[in-house]
């Protein structure tokens, strides 16, 4: 642990080219090639336009760390703000045990205004607008933003066979006044996007479901939704199963292909990194295509163990998918926008775990941020695992 | 083929929920034994513990007036207000006592019943994340723990039904090797397993092969019945309706192994009646039964023996799709 002390970086703005003799232990020797501003050998050179790397001397790292934060915010880089979603500050509970007891919406905000680095809710409709004026109250009094409203597409007394899939037109047609109510909702507290998870909008056994016919309905339901305001953003939250054994909309593909075929500018995607992970995606190509179909709308932020969707805290097993991932929304524009925790608190402390969801994501985007742009542009196109796992390693 | 002996859980067909949804009503003890005993070809119901058994001359009652057998006590140790952290294999001495003491109630509940044999699915018993568990402790107190529930008596069995996951990423009793394990730390003959089929799939195990681990060491107690598509995911579908052939083929096994326990169906309704889910996983296993007798089950055998998967399937799927046009 000790050595890579010396290889902690800080971001410089003035130097030209820096010799980084400190990383010659680490990167394997190569030559960068002709026109490439990275070359690895006898020192590392690294184009300074922006941000510059320079070898930082064993302090411990913690001078290099907070020089790099410094050096990033002073920069402007269009900080992505964290939010929580509503729900996951209320009962915890799943098939088998609950955690976490049922909360009001007051005990919600105020759990929520414990956690520093926490500016905004996702509330879920219809349970948080039930007393519209008690809502706008709270979001006024914690000084809380709602970067989306999460509308539940899934309910304990309807819908049972899916929503905007339902084979009912009554129920569709449900469906759509409801979210048109929403989407008025949202417009009333300054919020963008409505997104939805369609969890029941799925199918368990085989020939349960006309799948053509499902599409169809679904592009004639949203059809309908997104013309009700254009301006709000309408996002697609989608996951592979659960809890059908499919979902209908299950990997980011199926997504984006989804609001191609429905040619709607404002029906786009909710991100859901667990989602995605479990889908056996890389979050990090997801956002790729999903920026590509310009229908990359929305982010939630959580991790598993890519076999079932347990709403981990982020990176507690992709630390690396996490560094691409937030790497690549910098590089496609995510910015100045929100993530919003999707976290479940399980046995933990409700307000402990999304205290260290604030903390692991922040770092998480300072290890992404380290990643010199340029560098990594050349190691893209190198493509040698060689160099560029040693080089990530180096910035840890 | 022995014949197969059915039973229904009662905590099938009441309320139920997932993370997400709830289905069905809530439902009265009466009222869940009504809608079993008209399921044909149900002779058995297995009943929770402790909530259908707090009144016990009353669930006799009811057992006797519908001819039902209670095939299982199916005991819950998943209260997370005290098996927070674990249950059996809790840090805390205080929710391994209750654990222990809840399922001591269990056998006693099932001997005064006439059940003769209590299950578990140790739930509460696991972790998410690294780092969160102290293994060798953990498993010692698991083990520990099985021992002191299974020697509580000796006329009441105790089935320990593993599952990969759920409600953690891991549960400690996470395959059929783990609970042959402990089996064997405990040597107690009372002390085996409730092999739940669609855990096995989710464990990406051959339930067949389960099977024969467990009747091969006197374990397999009890069988749950269910399916899924074996993503991890424990959907409780009906049976056969994904793993047609390692369905057929775990009925074949339990004709070798001589296993003539129950089948206790363990299906999720959600949105279909539970009475008519569990009437068409009785028929979908009678059927694969029928189809094995017709297939004749010293020919399959002789195949399997003779190992060649070309072949068996020419001959298994002939039975399905008789015609070669």
């Amino acid at each position: 642990m000790r050595n890579l002390h010396t290889t902690d970086v800080m971001l410089h703005g003035t130097a030209d080219e820096v010799r980084r003799e400190s990383l010659l232990g680490i990167l394997a020797a190569g030559d960068g090639g002709p026109g490439q501003s990275l070359c690895l050998g006898l020192g590392l050179v690294w184009p300074l336009n922006h941000g510059s790397i320079v070898a930082c001397p064993d302090d411990g790292g913690r001078g290099a760390e907070r020089e790099c934060t410094r050096a990033v915010s002073r920069k402007g880089g269009g900080m992505n703000q964290l939010a929580i979603i509503s729900a996951f500050l209320g009962g915890a509970k799943n098939r088998y045990m609950t955690y976490q007891a049922d909360r009001t919406l007051d005990e919600k905000f105020r759990l929520a205004s414990a956690v520093d680095g926490i500016a905004g809710l996702e509330l879920c409709y219809p349970a948080d607008f039930q007393d519209v004026s008690r809502l706008k109250e709270l979001l006024k009094h914690y000084g809380f933003k709602v970067p989306a409203v999460n509308f539940r597409s899934r309910r304990d007394d309807k819908w049972w066979r899916g929503s905007f899939t339902s084979a009912s037109a009554a129920e569709r047609g449900e469906f759509v006044d409801e979210v048109k109510r929403a989407m008025d909702a949202a417009g009333e507290l300054n919020c963008p996007r409505i997104t939805t998870c369609p969890l029941n909008d799925g199918t368990d056994h085989l020939f349960e479901m006309d799948y053509v016919q499902a599409y169809d309905a679904a592009v004639e339901c949203f059809s309908v939704v997104c013309a009700h305001n254009p301006q709000v953003q309408v996002c697609i939250e989608y996951k592979e199963s659960d809890p059908r054994a499919r979902c209908l909309f299950g990997t980011a593909a199926e997504a984006a292909s989804f609001c191609q075929i429905a040619n709607i500018d404002n029906l786009g995607v909710t991100l859901d990194i667990g989602h995605a992970l479990c889908a056996g995606e890389r979050p990090a190509q997801s956002v790729a295509l999903l920026a590509k179909a310009k229908r990359l709308f929305y982010v939630h932020l959580n991790d598993n163990d890519g076999r079932w969707d347990w709403d981990m805290l982020p990176g507690a097993y992709h630390l690396w998918e996490f560094a691409e991932l937030f790497y690549c929304l910098r590089e496609l524009g995510y910015r100045d926008d929100w993530y919003a925790f999707d976290v479940f608190p399980k046995e933990i402390d409700t307000v402990e775990t999304f205290k260290a969801a604030v903390a692991l994501t922040r770092k998480l985007e300072a290890i992404a941020d380290r990643i010199d742009r340029d560098t990594m542009k050349v190691l893209l196109r190198e493509r040698n695992p060689a160099r560029t796992l040693p080089y990530l390693y180096s910035l840890l | 083929m022995n014949s197969l002996k059915f039973s229904a859980s009662s905590g099938f067909f009441g309320r139920r929920r997932d993370r997400f949804t709830e289905y069905q009503p809530d439902r009265t003890l009466e009222e869940k034994f009504k809608l079993i005993r008209e399921i044909p070809g149900i002779r058995g119901i297995e009943l929770k513990y402790p909530l259908d058994l707090k009144d016990i001359p009353f669930a006799r009652r009811l057992l006797a007036d519908s001819g039902l057998v209670c095939s299982a006590v199916n005991a819950d140790v998943k209260d997370a207000t005290h098996f927070r952290h674990g249950a059996l294999s809790s840090p805390s001495a205080e929710a391994r006592q209750r654990a222990v003491s809840l399922l001591r109630g269990a056998m006693d509940a099932a001997a005064e019943i006439g059940a003769g044999l209590v299950t578990t699915c140790p739930v509460a018993d696991g972790y998410d994340y690294p780092f969160q568990v102290e293994f060798q402790s953990a498993w010692g107190h698991f083990v520990e723990s099985a021992a002191a529930v299974a020697s509580h008596r000796c006329d009441v069995r105790l089935a320990l039904e593993f599952q990969p996951r759920e409600p953690h990423a891991y549960t400690i009793l996470s395959s059929v090797g783990k609970v042959l394990h402990v089996c064997a730390e405990v040597a107690l003959l009372n002390l085996g397993a409730n092999l739940d089929v669609g855990h096995s799939f989710a464990a990406r195990e051959s339930p067949a092969e389960s099977a024969v681990l467990l009747a091969g060491k006197g374990r397999l107690f009890y069988v749950h019945s269910n399916d899924n598509p074996g993503d991890g995911g424990d959907w409780d579908m009906i049976s056969g309706t994904v793993h047609f052939w390692h369905w057929l083929e775990l009925l074949y096994t339990f004709d070798r192994v001589g296993y003539d326990g129950w089948l206790g169906g363990d299906i999720v309704a959600k949105h279909m009646g539970p009475g008519e889910a569990y009437d068409v996983n009785t028929r979908m296993i009678q059927r694969m039964a029928a189809l094995l007798n017709r297939m004749d089950t010293e020919t399959i055998r002789r195949l399997i023996a003779e190992g060649n998967p070309a072949k068996t399937f020419d001959y298994l799927s002939r039975w399905l799709l008789p015609n070669d046009a």
